[in-house]
């Protein structure tokens, strides 16, 4: 039976091994919901193909906005590819941080004070 | 499915998170509760490893992709629907405040779909089908892809709500396409409750008897 340390090892590395490969072979389709706001829209036919200049329609008023640091898991347009391992990598690794830092938190605060 | 902010009104995002924020508090007090130092290692690897399942975006024809959410998955390993709100919503708020991947005013509403729908879909489909047919890859796909498909429809409500979807064309543009990402959702589900259960057997609790466990009393 693996160990603990062997488990988070192996783990990180089957993450980020998916994570690298989404970078090079991810569809860029637009997801369900996406599709499905293109379709209502009329730019696109519910099993058609989505059109290379389809765009949705975004009202913003009235609405919140926010510019994330790496938005669509990229840096910028000229790292290419590389931006997009840098963004999965950084982002997998922070998943498993901050899930593990909340969690060790959460264990430390539920010991009772000496 | 991650709802962007431009598409819900504030207000209605707003009432989203009251709702979401009394089952993050429940997942919490489970991760007080349920957590001990041999599952942290199972949580904090479940959560990157959801992350980058859902950055990989699948082909599912149509002109769309899909990619899976984990709901199911981390609901079925730890016993507990409240893990896949305590996982999803941090892996939500790390897509949506690093990559804006999702909205933060609508995030209450993607932690509810993908969290706590897909984390109680997957959970008692899973158990009730167990109960039947003694199948876990049958019961753990048929969960996984429900935890995929409900969500979908529950989204398409909310997008009727915010006014951003007809309701008859959203919820069988939504319905479809994730129909068939629930069936990768099945899929890779079955493989990683395999991989997972293979080599620590010791930190899934999904309630699945092993032949040694039943004999000692």
């Amino acid at each position: 039976m693996m160990d603990n340390k062997t488990f988070i090892i192996a783990g990180i590395i089957v993450a980020l091994l998916i994570g690298v490969v989404a970078v090079f072979m991810a569809s860029g389709d637009p997801d369900g919901l996406e599709s499905t706001a293109l379709v209502v829209q009329g730019q696109k036919e519910l099993t058609g193909g989505t059109p290379e200049n389809a765009e949705i329609q975004e009202d913003m008023t009235d609405k919140f906005s926010y510019t994330s640091p790496m938005p669509d898991y990229a840096l910028n347009e000229e790292m290419g590819p590389m931006g997009g391992l840098i963004a999965i990598i950084v982002g997998t690794v922070l998943a498993f941080l901050v899930v593990l830092g909340i969690a060790y938190g959460i264990k430390v605060s539920n010991k009772p004070a000496k | 499915m991650h709802i962007p902010d431009a598409f819900m009104p504030i207000w209605q995002g707003a009432i989203y998170w009251i709702i979401a924020l009394v089952f993050i508090a429940l997942a919490l007090k489970w991760a007080k509760n349920e957590l001990n130092e041999e599952k942290l290692p199972l949580v904090a690897v479940l959560a990157a490893g959801i992350f980058a399942l859902q950055s990989f975006n699948l082909p599912v024809s149509m002109g769309t992709s899909g990619h899976l959410v984990g709901g199911a998955l981390a609901a079925i390993l730890l016993g507990s629907p409240f893990a896949a709100v305590f996982i999803l919503t941090l892996v939500l708020i790390v897509q949506a405040v690093v990559f804006g991947d999702g909205g933060i005013v609508v995030m209450g509403a993607n932690i509810i779909n993908m969290g706590v729908i897909g984390g109680f879909v997957g959970f008692f489909t899973f158990k009730g089908l167990m109960r039947v047919t003694k199948s876990m890859p049958l019961s753990a796909f048929c969960a996984a892809w429900l935890a995929c498909l409900i969500p979908a429809l529950a989204c398409a409500l909310e997008m009727f709500f915010a006014g951003t979807f007809p309701l008859r064309e959203g919820l069988i543009a939504m319905g479809i396409y994730h129909a068939i990402i629930g069936v990768i959702e099945g899929f890779v589900t079955v493989a990683a409750i395999y991989l997972i259960t293979s080599v620590r057997p010791d930190l899934v609790d999904t309630g699945i008897k092993t032949p040694a466990e039943a004999q000692t009393p």
